[in-house]
């Protein structure tokens, strides 16, 4: 069975071969079998529900208009994770660019729709919040958020989404090695963004 | 075992010491620094799995089915004739340029290749055919008399494929 999904890997295949002879139903099917796998690891590495959703859709968008040359070489899902991956590092590379962009908080903001005042927003918890789980996966996201986008990658990709070594190395298109010395550091530096929030007295370790 | 290896042991193991070696089991035993690095990975570890799933938003996929569906609504000449000159996705004003240009370029095209290669019309036919290859041992004095007025009369309102010079020079000297 296809890692994560409900169909068989014959099945899949059957699809992807009719999907590639134009069967949108097929397709469709692929989508479904799929969008949670390539949602969640969008979301993971972007951490904008909103983001996720376009970005997801036009991955599948573009995998649809692609598969005429999807020869079979990867897995499917492992060619979908790659065309989600590449897309997901635009918008970080967007974001990267845009946030060196700088602005004055007095100008208004304007839209297609007229101007309106710059909101920002409050980081401070409401009471709501302070549950614990809730604190602490919030500390959590952030902290992921926070490590390198190639790191990430490989940590969202092995530890939340459950792939193997080999298939991240398919879909990054790097070496094993590489894979696993990125996983490494991912780890270590995870490990040391949440020791800060222990520290702080954000998170509680049991010994 | 010193303590940079026992650290980095955990860190492949996140702090497992079910799979560490017996050295650095010995060391975490002495080692209170590498007993709390141990624990750090293995709460960091649990975090990390406790996030909850993520799910798609509903209609996800019937929205990209419906993009897919519109996408390949079959396009109207316009659309396909301007896919001939300009890229996918191009903006409107694009297309409708280089729709222009094509129709502006056809009609010059089409007016010089008219004029240009044109080929005899029927009355025009009639003489070559009546001039080619000894056929006109077979026509008249009066005959001719007839063509080399029709030859005229064509000769001012279309220029004829063959040079009427020649023409003329056979029908006279017959």
């Amino acid at each position: 069975m296809a890692k994560g999904t409900a169909l068989q890997q014959a099945e899949i295949e059957r699809l992807v071969e009719r999907a590639k002879r134009g069967d949108q139903h097929a397709f469709g099917r692929l989508v479904e079998e799929y969008k949670d796998k390539i949602y969640s690891y969008v979301s993971r590495m972007l951490g904008d529900p909103y983001e996720a959703e376009d970005v997801t859709q036009e991955a599948f968008l573009r995998a649809y208009r692609s598969l005429p040359r999807f020869r079979g070489a990867a897995s499917f899902h492992t060619w979908l994770y790659r065309i989600a991956s590449n897309l997901a590092i635009d918008v970080v590379r967007r974001r990267r660019r845009s946030d060196n962009v700088s602005y004055s908080l007095d100008e208004p903001l304007e839209t297609d729709d007229g101007e309106y005042d710059r909101e920002i927003a409050d980081d401070t918890r409401g009471p709501e919040e302070a549950s614990g789980t809730r604190e602490t996966q919030v500390a959590v996201r952030r902290a992921i958020m926070d490590l390198p986008g190639k790191l990430r990658d490989v940590m969202v990709l092995y530890e939340l989404q459950g792939e193997t070594y080999e298939d991240i190395a398919q879909i990054l298109a790097v070496p094993l090695g590489t894979v696993k010395s990125r996983l490494f550091n991912a780890r270590n530096q995870l490990k040391e963004r949440l020791k800060s929030l222990v520290a702080a007295g954000e998170i509680e370790v049991e010994q | 075992m010193m303590c940079r290896q026992v650290r980095q042991e955990l860190i492949a193991c996140w702090g497992s010491t079910d799979e560490l070696e017996a050295a650095a089991v010995e060391h975490l035993r002495v080692c209170e620094a590498c007993r709390i690095e141990a624990a750090l990975l293995r709460e960091t570890r649990v975090l990390l799995h406790s996030l909850p799933a993520e799910h798609a938003p509903s209609g996800l996929t019937k929205r990209v089915v419906a993009r897919i569906a519109d996408e390949q609504q079959p396009a109207g000449w316009w659309s396909r004739l301007a896919a001939w000159f300009v890229p996918e996705g191009s903006p409107a004003w694009a297309r409708a340029t280089a729709v222009g240009v094509a129709i502006a370029l056809a009609a010059v095209g089409g007016t010089v290749l008219y004029h240009g290669t044109t080929s005899p019309g029927p009355d025009q036919a009639i003489i070559a055919t009546t001039v080619a290859g000894g056929a006109q041992l077979a026509i008249g004095q009066q005959e001719i008399e007839d063509l080399m007025v029709r030859h005229q009369t064509l000769e001012l309102t279309q220029p004829l494929a063959d040079d009427p010079g020649v023409h003329l020079v056979m029908y006279t000297s017959y």
